[in-house]
């Protein structure tokens, strides 16, 4: 029975431990580095611990100057190994005694006990003690004297005892150095903690139950739910065999190293989920939703629509100059030029230019659009974590605006461009003109050869009157077929250009998501997963 | 302790029999009880009458004008004495002329003393009272006539220039006559200067308020607290009664036995005893009944609430009045909680009691003495200068001389040598006594302090000046913590400014490189000049009137104008407040609880409002400063006119879009809408009115800024403003008291 609630504990604190580690290598730069250290500390003396001898229980005698624990440590291993004294501090190393030495030398060594203070017990000599086999016993230095506050031993020594029995004295029980230091901090490790109430030979039978009551009154207040106190006498041997029971019962199980540790784990574990925020698990992936949302203000920011109006627009007007009919064009240039009586020709040049110049995003906008889905994703966080998944947003951002400039003018058609059908048209129209050309001059020889008689026409046919009208005729119909195609060509210009823009706009779009995924998706998907992972690893820790 | 020493055989006799006045000489060593309320009574009458029977002292150099009878029994004491260590031989004469004297001194003053007193006193008193006063008159009477009354005369006149010193003996003398009596043993001018100086102090103190958590504001708070405590419940009492019974705080351990202690030389059970610690919660205090009176309405620990009895009720702030009259006159016993037990408040109400302590016993035991917190005791009195006795207590016999010799070397390491010490052997506990053979040291040590009035009262003031020199040091050390808050503060609001700065210079920037013209508003623009509506804007005067023909797509720029700089506005603030939070994060202690504030990490709500007013506003500004200011160049008016609308954007795209409007660059680099712009207003024109709009700009934004700040404000002024005068108060009523004691 106790070897397999052994191998439960031992499972149990081996899946938690597991879980403290991936703690402290997630809540790196999340949670207090004090707690982080602290919980490294404990997986190392958790990790050394269970490697060192399972058999033995290192079981460590503490308490105030002059409560007797020395006196305890000899009177239980029956021999004068520690000096007793009245001076005050007396013991200034710590002083082990082993019962069954084999296995022990490396837990030792671990706990920093001077070779020359190690005692042994050997087993053979003890009648009727083999239920003490294991038992390594420690005798400390006090931790509250003069001495104490230059010397951490004491303290050291009562973090990595498997059990720690408290030697009090009626005089100083209720000391703040014991309870506050010490009792309050190990609240939860009632299994693993003894309370002796020493040096009881100096109250009578009434005050001895009256002190007793009144310390576990203390004791419970301070969060002990269940502690055990044994009045012993170290000088008159009472109750020492009772303090034995006690410990043979905590060696003889070979639990104490676990359960210590676990209420450490506990304790650590206490603090460390205290801020544990309602939520504990937040969707890991970014929606579609917040996904199109941030697309959609990323194209704000570089301008995705307003650059395809543009571009229609630009398209409307430039196509005027290759489609357009060209008489129009030609009588405007005898209006009046503003620019040019202010001469301030080379302005339209100007805007020429920027219209060929590139298409690229503004990085406050770019700000503000990731800011938004960070915000948005991390609702009900605590802070600290939405500042860690605003900086994974940010972390690329940066290099945001660039990319995204990068990947669109790829895209998008510089304003300037001219297709080759403009070309064919401006041909057109000027084949068109041509041929006006030719039928005003076919006007003006049927004129003067016909009708004015200047001489012999070159050829009848340019000398038949008859033929006018038709000229007339043609001449009508070929401006009028310039304009019908100029009119034509524009629209054909401007639905183009609509097309062209829906593709742009698609394909910029396309785009824009492909590197928000990359910069801002990802890298906020994978801090969402880590404080899953923490929190997970929290509520499987805390048990 | 030395004149107690000297003393030694007096109070031994003292203790025997309190009531055989003839082994003393000097002082009034007797003064049992009644003759207390003698003095009393005649104090009282004194106010009144008596003034006048005293017509032959007239001319005796007292500044005690009100309280004639009793300084003048004061300095009687003081000369005797003084004559009678000092002027050696030559003093018999004047011994035996001033007791001559004093019998015709008698006469003038035994019927007003008698008349006075005469229900209440013994007659054996009376003569004793006006023998004390008669060597005063005879003193001053001879002292001109004899030639060996040249000492005499010297002591006389020193003796009201060592009263302001606040020595010993004119205060000490008459302290077992009960309080009230000596009112005002300090000559007027040096009393108020120093009242008036404790109250200034008082009041510096008081004033502080350290609202800000920096390592150490606690125990700033805590210092202050107790400063306050002690110049309310001792050093002022202290100062204008300083002759009052001496204060015997016996402090230590929990378990060491101090009410054990107190009750032994109570001889009665005054306070509890038990096995549970910690035993004593509430403060008792143990006096003679004579002394009752006085500790039961004076105005040391006056903070605290006197009760008779420890009952379930009694609250933290009470201190409980005993009466014995097994305790020798003039010293009180005051049994207080531990100092080092789980109940915090325990430690806090023993240090305050200690505070207000004349003389300090300290109780520890042969399993305690090496503990931490006995040792951080000691450490205080040495501190704050205090008398200190120390009484080593549950010696066992048998290694007693280990244990005293450690101690005591222990003692003397520490510095500590020449305070006094008692042993007590552990012993059986009866009825929450020890055996009194246990105590006689000490009881005699208490007896010798009832008696020796000087020694008291060098004691009491050694104490007192202990206090005032710990001022010396805790005070600044207060004061330079305030400093340190107001620097903070300081730091912690100029953190909030740099950050703002900063975001400020990064829009300046950001409308300077030319990144507000890209995305939309580039488009925009490219729109808005591409497709011709640029050209457009400007008319020949002869073609009529402007037709708005893209008047969208003028909007369109001006909104994408509006929202670019929204955006960058909105981008700075939101990285100023994350600045402004971890800039506070990194400062000690305040600047952590600060930040944590929840929502100054972001900007305010409002801030998307209020930026979206700002720009509107300063766009229409705009506008407005082209329509007055941008006169056309008349050459230019002429041939054609120009929408203001569509010129103050295209104006703003130059200033935001192209960074500096600066025209000084040569022709051909500078960039459309500057040239256009330049060509239409002129070079000077377009100059100012960029300078114009530019620091428009910044000052509207700074505006905005200055709202969003003022949250960082309000956060730091909500923990508490600091006072950077507080400061220099109290350095100043630090100085002062210095220069008033």
């Amino acid at each position: 029975m106790s070897t397999v609630s052994t191998a439960e504990t031992r499972h149990g604190l081996g899946t938690r431990l597991a879980a403290l580690a991936r703690i402290v290598e997630l809540g790196q730069g999340r949670i207090d580095p004090a707690l982080i250290t602290e919980a490294a500390q404990l997986l190392l003396r958790a990790g050394d611990r269970l490697k060192l001898s399972p058999d033995h229980t290192v079981v460590a005698l503490a308490g105030g100057t002059g409560s007797g624990k020395s006196s305890l440590f000899n009177s239980i291993s029956g021999l004068e190994l520690s000096p007793i004294g009245v001076r005050r501090p007396t013991t200034a190393r710590t002083h082990a005694c082993v019962w069954g030495l084999e296995g022990a030398g490396p837990l030792l060594d671990w706990l920093q006990i001077q070779w020359r203070h190690r005692f042994a017990r050997a087993s053979a000599l003890d009648k009727g003690e083999s239920q003490l086999h294991g038992l390594i016993l420690l005798d400390l230095p006090d931790h509250d004297s003069i001495r104490a506050l230059t010397d951490p031993e004491a303290n050291r020594l009562i973090q990595v005892a498997d059990l720690v029995v408290w030697v009090l004295d009626p005089q100083k029980y209720a000391d703040a150095s014991v309870h506050r230091r010490y009792v309050t901090d190990l609240a939860g490790h009632d299994a693993v903690t003894v309370f002796v109430l020493n040096q009881s030979d100096r109250l009578s039978h009434e005050e001895q139950a009256e002190c007793v009551a009144d310390l576990e009154d203390l004791l419970k207040r301070e969060g002990v739910t269940d502690p055990q106190v044994v009045a012993t006498s170290a000088l008159t041997g009472k109750g020492i065999d009772g303090l034995k029971a006690v410990l043979a019962k905590s060696v003889s199980t070979r639990r104490a190293a676990y359960q210590r540790l676990e209420a450490d784990l506990d304790r650590l574990m206490a603090r460390l989920a205290k801020n544990v925020p309602d939520l504990l698990h937040v969707d890991p992936t970014v929606d579609g939703a917040r996904k199109a949302g941030l697309t959609d203000a990323l194209c704000d920011a570089v301008g995705v629509s307003a650059l395809g109006e543009a571009m229609e627009n630009v398209y409307g007007v430039r196509s005027v100059d290759w489609v357009g009919w060209p008489y129009a064009r030609w009588a405007a240039k005898f209006r009046r030029d503003p620019l040019s009586s202010l001469r301030l020709g080379a302005v339209k040049d100007d805007i020429r230019s920027l219209v060929g110049s590139a298409v690229s995003a503004q990085p406050a906008e770019v700000d503000n659009a990731v800011q938004a889905l960070a915000d948005g994703l991390t609702a009900g966080m605590p802070e600290v974590w939405q500042n860690g998944v605003r900086q994974a947003a940010r972390g690329r951002s940066a290099q945001l605006p660039k990319a995204l400039s990068g990947e669109l003018s790829e895209v998008a058609p510089p304003l300037d461009r001219v297709p080759g059908w403009w070309w064919l048209l401006k041909i057109w129209q000027y084949v068109l003109v041509a041929l006006f050309v030719v039928g005003l001059a076919w006007i003006g020889s049927i004129l003067a050869y016909g009708v004015f008689k200047v001489g012999k026409p070159p050829m009848n046919i340019l000398g038949d009157v008859g033929a006018l009208p038709w000229v007339g005729l043609m001449l009508v119909s070929v401006l009028g077929l310039g304009i019908l195609s100029a009119v034509a060509s524009r629209n054909f210009v401007i639905l183009g250009a609509s097309n062209e823009r829906d593709r742009l706009e698609r394909d910029m779009r396309r785009r824009v998501t492909t590197v928000a995924q990359e910069t801002v998706i990802q890298p906020v998907e994978r801090e969402l997963q880590r404080y899953n992972d923490y929190f997970a690893a929290i509520t499987e820790a805390k048990r | 302790m030395k004149s107690a020493a000297k003393n030694t055989p007096d109070p031994e006799a003292v203790e025997q029999s309190g009531e055989t006045a003839e082994p003393v000489i000097e002082g009034q060593p007797e003064s049992p009880g009644e003759q207390t309320i003698t003095f009393r009574s005649i104090r009282d009458e004194d106010s009144g009458g008596p003034e006048p029977d005293e017509g032959p002292d007239d001319d005796e150099p007292d500044a005690g004008g009100p309280g004639i009878t009793e300084s003048g029994a004061v300095e009687s004491g003081m000369v005797e004495s003084g004559a009678v260590e000092d002027t050696g031989g030559s003093s018999g004469d004047e011994q035996d002329s001033g007791a001559d004297s004093a019998g015709s001194a008698d006469s003038a003053d035994a019927p007003d003393v008698s008349s006075a007193d005469a229900p209440d006193v013994s007659s054996a008193d009376v003569p004793d009272v006006s023998s004390t006063d008669g060597p005063d008159a005879s003193g001053e009477t001879s002292g001109g006539t004899d030639p060996p009354g040249e000492p005499a005369d010297e002591e006389v006149s020193e003796t009201p220039s060592e009263e302001p010193a606040g020595d010993g003996s004119p205060e000490g003398t008459p302290s077992p006559n009960g309080g009230p009596v000596r009112e005002i043993p300090l000559p007027e001018p040096v009393s108020a200067a120093l009242t008036a100086a404790l109250a200034q102090l008082r009041v510096a103190v008081k004033g502080l308020h350290f609202g800000l958590d920096v390592p150490g504001s606690d125990e700033a708070r805590k210092t202050q607290n107790a400063v306050l405590a002690q110049i309310d419940d001792y050093v002022i009492p202290r100062v204008h009664m300083s002759t009052a019974p001496a204060l015997i705080v016996v402090a230590g351990s929990t378990g060491a036995g101090k009410s054990t202690l107190v009750n032994t030389l109570a001889a009665q059970n005054v306070t509890k005893t038990g096995v549970r610690r910690p035993t004593t919660g509430t403060p008792v205090l143990a006096c003679h009944p004579d002394d009752y009176e006085w500790f039961a309405k004076g105005d040391l620990l006056g903070g605290l609430t006197r009760v008779d009895k420890l009952s379930e009720d009694t609250g933290p702030d009470s201190v409980v009045l005993v009466p014995t009259p097994r305790l020798p006159q003039g010293v009180a016993l005051l049994d207080t909680p531990d100092i080092d037990s789980v109940v915090e408040e325990h430690q806090d109400i023993a240090h305050r009691m200690l505070d207000a302590a004349d003389l300090w016993v300290f109780v520890t035991t042969a399993a305690r003495y090496a503990d931490a917190p006995s040792w951080g005791l000691l450490r205080r009195a040495k501190e704050r200068g205090a008398r200190l006795v120390i009484v080593l207590s549950r010696v066992p016999m048998k290694s007693r001389d280990v244990i005293v010799k450690h101690f005591g070397r222990m003692l003397d390491e520490y510095g500590l040598a020449d305070v006094e010490r008692f042993v007590i052997n552990e012993t059986a506990v009866r009825e929450g006594r020890l055996a009194d053979e246990e105590v006689t040291d000490l009881r005699l040590w208490m007896a010798e302090l009832s008696v020796d009035d000087e020694g008291r009262a060098e004691a009491v003031q050694a104490t007192l000046n202990g206090v005032f020199d710990s001022f010396r040091t805790r005070l600044p050390a207060l004061a330079r913590h305030l400093e340190t808050q107001v620097a903070l503060r300081a730091d912690l609001r100029s953190d909030v400014d740099s950050a703002y700065m900063a975001a400020l210079a990064e829009i300046d920037e950001a409308t300077r490189n030319g990144s507000l013209l890209r995305g939309e508003v580039l488009a925009r623009w490219q729109d808005f000049a591409g497709s011709g509506d640029l050209m457009r804007t400007l008319q020949l005067r002869r073609g009529g009137k402007a037709q708005h023909k893209g008047p969208e797509r003028l909007r369109a720029l001006k909104s994408a104008l509006r929202t670019g700089l929204e955006s960058v506005i909105t981008s700075a603030v939101q990285r100023a407040s994350e600045e402004v939070v971890v800039r506070w994060r990194q400062r000690a202690g305040a600047g952590d609880r600060l930040a944590a504030t929840p929502g100054l990490g972001r900007p305010s709500d409002e801030i998307v409002r209020r930026t979206v007013r700002t720009i509107t506003a300063w766009q229409d500004h705009v506008t407005e400063l082209i329509r007055t200011e941008g006169v056309t160049k008349r050459s230019v008016a002429r041939l054609v006119s120009f929408d203001v609308e569509s010129l103050s954007l295209i104006f703003t795209v130059g200033l935001l879009g192209y960074g500096t409007t600066d025209v000084s660059v040569g022709a051909g680099n500078s960039a459309l809408p500057q040239r256009l712009l330049r060509g239409l207003l002129g070079a000077e024109s377009l100059r100012s009115i960029s300078a114009k709009a530019r620091s428009d700009l910044r000052a509207r934004i700074g505006l905005l800024f200055d709202e969003e700040t003022l949250r960082y404000v309000d956060e730091l002024d909500s923990a508490g403003i600091p006072d950077e005068a507080a400061a220099t108060r109290l350095y100043q009523a630090t100085y002062n008291l210095e220069v008033a004691r």
